[in-house]
């Protein structure tokens, strides 16, 4: 937005805009990292954040991983590594299918 | 702005494909002084307004969040407009009232099919004047929308001013061959730039070569683009949020042409904007003590090429991830 007529944009990838102190964002990390294990377990990858150093690992159940800079990255990432695409809508997540 | 001079109420239709920045555009309008005393209509498709919110420097604003105003809200269009002309026909036609309305229509509103609903309305053909057509253009992502989307196209042949908007973020190789055809499309428009609303200068384009567009088969396969409304309920905090959003853009953006929404975080009122696969970064609302929070939480996804149900049930399995 223009800086006279809107309001300021939170700064930073938008997916770290809903956290407001350090401690909230530590504890956001840990929280998306735990919902993407979740999520990832179905196409047999996990995820991992740390805390300590900026990014998102995720790796193949044998060993092969790779560094998202951001959430939006952990899905490119972890296509590449599963070999196949990630659809929220797939119906493992929507109820149509088996989990 | 002068009234026109027949005495009746001049109507500027904003328009512009979903996302172009029709709001953004006309915000900064209003900051600038423009359309000072004009009523400003929003019509939004979804039954959650999300605009209105943003538009505080309007003297006067309407919400018509039934539905587009060019199809299923038609009528309650020409009935706003109706009772606005009622009442200003029952004011002195010397004294003071309202000679100027903005409507910012929907982003899958077809504005020629406003403009004729109201010029054939047998009432407010005789209080409205259809002014101009104003439409705003989205820089990055036009020429994909031209390319296979009719009502892009039937949107643009209507307007008599073109707005490119965003033309800081795009190609200028590609911000050419757009002005190229959007020049072959509707030769007659006058073509501007802005960027977060300001005026900005638009390269020459008369060596560029319009982007060839091939016939669209009759609304592609995919079936209708249609808005669906998703609570965020407690359940669903910003982790399970942006993991399950980030996830959505990526897998479907070609599909899910628009998400909007205010969304209370720790971090404040957030609005929640995307077009395509772009998350604008997002503003943080002011708090509002009245009932203007009464459409937090909510988000509208304006798409196709799935089931609205899809959408609930899949944000709900990943809260539920969240837990585990």
């Amino acid at each position: 937005m223009c800086a006279s007529c809107g309001f300021p944009a939170a700064p930073g990838h938008w997916t770290d805009a809903g956290v407001a102190d350090p401690a909230e964002r530590l504890r956001n990390r840990f929280r998306r990292a735990q919902i993407l294990k979740s999520v990832l377990r179905a196409y047999g990858l996990t995820a991992h954040d740390g805390g300590q150093v900026p990014g998102i690992q995720v790796a193949t159940l044998s060993g092969s991983q790779a560094i998202a800079r951001d959430l939006a990255e952990v899905w490119k990432v972890a296509e590449e590594l599963g070999g196949r695409p990630i659809d929220p809508l797939d119906a493992r997540f929507t109820g149509g299918g088996a989990k | 702005m002068a009234e026109s001079r027949d005495g009746r109420i001049r109507l500027t239709v904003l328009g512009g494909y979903l996302g172009s920045g029709k709001t953004t555009w006309l915000r900064h309008q209003l900051h600038e002084g423009r359309f000072k005393d004009a009523l400003v209509i929003v019509n939004e498709a979804a039954g959650t307004p999300v605009d209105d919110a943003l538009l505080g420097g309007a003297s006067a604003l309407e919400v018509l969040a039934a539905g587009c105003a060019c199809c299923e809200a038609r009528g309650q269009l020409i009935a706003l407009l109706r009772r606005i002309a009622d009442d200003r026909s029952r004011i002195d036609s010397h004294a003071r009232r309202l000679e100027h309305i903005v409507l910012e229509t929907s982003g899958l509103a077809e504005p020629g099919a406003i403009v004729e609903a109201i010029r054939t309305d047998p009432v407010l053909v005789h209080h409205i004047v259809v002014s101009e057509i104003v439409l705003t253009v989205d820089a990055l992502h036009a020429l994909a929308e031209l390319r296979g989307e009719p009502l892009g196209r039937r949107q643009i042949e209507v307007a008599d001013r073109l707005i490119v908007t965003k033309t800081d973020e795009a190609d200028q190789k590609a911000m050419k061959r757009l002005l190229a055809t959007l020049h072959r499309l509707n030769p007659g428009a006058a073509i501007s730039g802005a960027v977060k609303g300001s005026d900005v200068a638009l390269s020459p384009f008369a060596d560029a070569e319009p982007e060839p567009l091939p016939d669209i088969p009759a609304d592609a396969e995919k079936g209708p683009v249609f808005p669906s409304r998703l609570t965020i309920g407690n359940s669903v905090d910003w982790a399970v949020l942006s993991v399950w959003l980030s996830a959505l853009l990526h897998a479907r953006g070609d599909d899910i042409l628009r998400v909007k929404g205010v969304v209370r975080t720790p971090a404040g009122r957030l609005l929640l904007q995307a077009v395509r696969k772009v998350v604008q970064s997002p503003e943080v609302l002011p708090e509002q003590s009245e009932d203007g929070s009464r459409q937090d939480n909510q988000i509208v996804v304006i798409g196709r090429g799935y089931r609205a149900d899809d959408l609930r049930r899949s944000l709900e399995y990943f809260a539920r991830a969240g837990k585990a």
